[in-house]
């Protein structure tokens, strides 16, 4: 196998995703950090909200982009801060088109409905999908280190979700509107309509194979590979493509020791069954390193034990 | 005598101003017959559809989860007149929800 993720250096957005604790954080760094030496400039994001983007740095990363490397920044979205952001822009955007007293009642609202369950994970969205969308112009590629799998799918489909409902409210406004016989200038209108050009860019830039690929961290056990399995169905089915699955932590083929030998045994059976299953993907294999990655000199070396065209063969 | 005979000019005014008036009544008049069943059965479509947009927008006030409510906050100030007119229309002098007050 000589296959490597050097390929995805060139897309606009990567996802890395997978079962917890397989080390999505650290192939997602490492691959963030190989992008930004091959002279792409990257935003590297943490969606979990448990960040160790931080730890693996070692420097504080925020919910603003922070300088890690050259050419790379950091990113740990918060869904609080920005639901806090998305409100004070609303309020600042309606500051100049209302009298006082609207204003007053509207804010209001506004602190009613941000207070709601789900304004955060809506938020978080809204901020990603204008990551994805190319709006901070400062990155050419923006790498997400994603949460477990599930809550990740559900990110994906949410673009899809979103346009619906949106499609309906405007449908619903417009039926109005034409009996009312009112023009085509309502504001609520070109908000609605505003909202929905955002979503169809958005779930464009996650759809294309182009600019956007999936990669699927696991580890040579049966859980992570029964969720492999599904995550590629799902993602398929949402229409997202698969850049690769990274196989990580490979044990050593050949050891002295009877322990670390039947454990070799016991895995070479799951890599096998990778092998077979996994068959129409590319697949990139890591080997267990003789200590955990942190800090910028293991991280180098994983970068290019992901990127160089010739990776582990079996 | 007649003093209007001596100020021809002054009553014509008047006169041109109740024709323009009846030429008004006439048209509403014919407007009226032709349309008015019509007109309440429009605008009685028109305030239901308001009514369902509106529900859309503030389901969560009501309880049933809105994925786009974040997404309806800078068309909120637009609403509240709509809103306004919703609750008169009910025949609630006050605003009815308490987390959503009005007048």
């Amino acid at each position: 196998m000589a296959e490597s993720l050097h390929a995805l250096i060139g897309k606009r957005v990567l996802f890395f995703g997978g079962k917890g604790g397989v080390g999505k954080t650290t192939c997602a760094s490492a691959m963030a950090l190989a992008a930004s030496q091959a002279g792409r400039r990257v935003l590297l994001v943490s969606t979990d909200p448990a960040h160790s983007t931080a730890d693996m740095f070692e420097r504080p990363i925020g919910p603003e982009p922070v300088a890690l490397a050259p050419n790379l920044h950091g990113l740990e979205i918060d869904g609080a801060f920005e639901a806090r952001r998305y409100v004070a822009n609303v309020k600042d955007h309606i500051k100049d088109l209302f009298g006082a007293h609207i204003l007053k009642e509207a804010h209001k609202q506004i602190d009613l409905a941000a207070s709601m369950p789900g304004a955060e994970e809506m938020a978080l969205f809204d901020r990603i999908g204008g990551l994805i969308r190319g709006e901070d112009d400062r990155f050419d590629l923006v790498v997400f280190d994603t949460a477990p799998t599930g809550h990740t799918l559900r990110l994906i489909r949410m673009p899809e979700l979103m346009e619906a409902w949106i499609r309906a409210l405007s449908r619903s406004r417009r039926a109005m509107l034409g009996i009312e016989q009112d023009d085509a200038t309502d504001p609520v209108m070109l908000s609605l309509g505003e909202r929905l050009e955002h979503l169809k860019e958005f779930r464009a830039r996650l759809l294309s194979p182009r600019s956007c690929a999936f990669v699927l961290v696991m580890v040579a056990e049966r859980l992570p590979i029964e969720e492999t399995a599904r995550a590629i169905e799902q993602l398929g089915e949402a229409g997202v493509s698969i850049g690769g699955l990274v196989v990580n932590r490979v044990l050593p083929a050949t050891s002295p020791d009877p322990f670390l030998r039947a454990r070799h045994d016991q895995e070479q059976v799951y890599l096998d069954e990778i092998e077979r299953r996994f068959a129409p993907h590319l697949r990139v294999r890591v080997p267990q390193l003789p200590s955990d990655v942190h800090g910028m000199a293991t991280l180098q070396r994983l970068a290019r034990l992901l990127t160089t065209e010739k990776a582990l063969s079996s | 005598m007649f003093p209007d005979k001596k100020f021809p000019p002054t009553r014509s005014a008047p006169r041109y101003d109740r024709l323009v008036s009846l030429g008004k009544n006439v048209r509403d008049f014919l407007h009226g017959a032709a349309y008015g069943r019509y007109e309440r059965e429009l605008r009685r479509q028109a305030s239901e559809l308001n009514d369902l947009f509106l529900l859309l927008c503030y389901m969560e006030i009501v309880g049933l989860p809105n994925p786009a409510t974040l997404y309806l906050l800078d068309v909120y100030p637009y609403l509240l007149d709509q809103f306004h007119q919703w609750h008169r229309r009910m025949g609630m002098e006050r605003s009815p929800l308490g987390s959503l007050p009005c007048c």
